[in-house]
């Protein structure tokens, strides 16, 4: 009599097909999908373009400043650039929703430009990246990592020693 | 009478629902975005059979072509001689970061990809591999160009 009994639970449950495309897909909680690019996190280290694997994520330097770029269509959405950045500034969301007509493929790219300001204590051309807040105590407050974005890494060492820096 | 017939036929064109019947070209690919194309049909689950689709074995029945894979070198001429056996109007589609740009094969010596530089591409579905449901969204996009080009 087990036919029965299936009988009974698929009357109830309905079919196994998911409704997409027709209606929303479930998708898990932590999926690995589009890339989001946090700029004002960036410290500029280029630890995501060392570990990724395919070449997804490339600096250039340019007379701007340190053009950050990502290109979803080698993505292998590993999440290694996640894993190593040290601010959070790049992570992955959920979003999958990535097929695209052909002629639209470099339209899938993030590009962001970290650019040169010169240093407000010295006036050398420093890149204009977030200082790297990890285990500072005390963490920074906004203001100061307004401030430190606008140092050359030598004048931000040396306000990081005047800070006091455990 | 030939106006009539034309008419007819008019008519007929727009009733039938036309349903593309798929084919899959494996060109060098790992086989993770083969399994996830065969879930995507086989599976009741999935099952992309609702949009009227059906995977077929010879190319000369298909309309729409999944190509996954970087396009080895050892398999670039079995590939667009398969591939040209494919009747117009035909819509290609390219899943996986591999045929789009070579994804983690990318530069490699021996892969031809982009597979854009070979033959016409219509739809890329990035992923590697991309799930079912990304899958199915392609498929959707690429019935729709085949439908404008009929």
């Amino acid at each position: 009599m087990n036919y029965v009994r299936t009988l009974i639970r698929n009357l109830i449950r309905g079919p196994s097909t998911e409704v997409y495309p027709f209606g929303p897909a479930w998708t898990p909680v932590h999926f690995r999908g589009r890339v989001e690019f946090k700029l004002s996190s960036c410290t500029a280290c280029r630890a995501c373009e060392q570990v990724c694997a395919p070449g997804a994520i490339r600096f250039d330097k340019t007379p701007e400043g340190l053009r950050f770029m990502l290109w979803h269509n080698t993505c292998v959405f590993c999440g290694l650039c996640e894993y190593y950045c040290p601010t959070d500034a790049i992570h992955q969301t959920d979003d999958w929703h990535m097929a695209h007509a052909t002629a639209h493929q470099y339209e899938m790219a993030i590009r962001e430009l970290i650019s040169y300001v010169s240093c407000t204590a010295c006036g050398a051309k420093a890149l204009a990246s977030a200082p790297n807040p990890a285990g500072v105590v005390p963490p920074f407050t906004a203001e100061e990592i307004e401030i430190q974005r606008n140092l050359c890494p030598g004048c931000r060492k040396t306000a990081l020693a005047e800070r006091g820096v455990k | 009478m030939t106006t009539l017939l034309q008419t007819l036929s008019n008519q007929a064109r727009n009733m039938a629902a036309r349903s593309p019947w798929i084919y899959r070209i494996n060109a060098g690919s790992c086989n993770g975005c083969d399994v996830e194309c065969a879930t995507t049909a086989l599976i009741p689950r999935y099952d992309v059979e609702r949009l009227g689709c059906q995977y077929c074995g010879s190319p000369r029945h298909a309309d729409i072509v999944l190509i996954t894979g970087p396009l080895t070198a050892r398999v670039k001429d079995a590939v667009m001689r398969v591939y040209a056996e494919v009747p117009e109007p035909k819509v290609t589609v390219a899943v996986g970061v591999c045929p789009i740009s070579g994804g983690i094969f990318r530069d490699g010596y021996a892969v031809h990809a982009p597979i854009d530089q070979h033959l016409p591409v219509d739809v890329n579905i990035p992923g590697c591999p991309p799930r079912p449901q990304a899958i199915i969204e392609g498929i959707a996009q690429a019935i729709a160009i085949w439908r404008e080009r009929l």
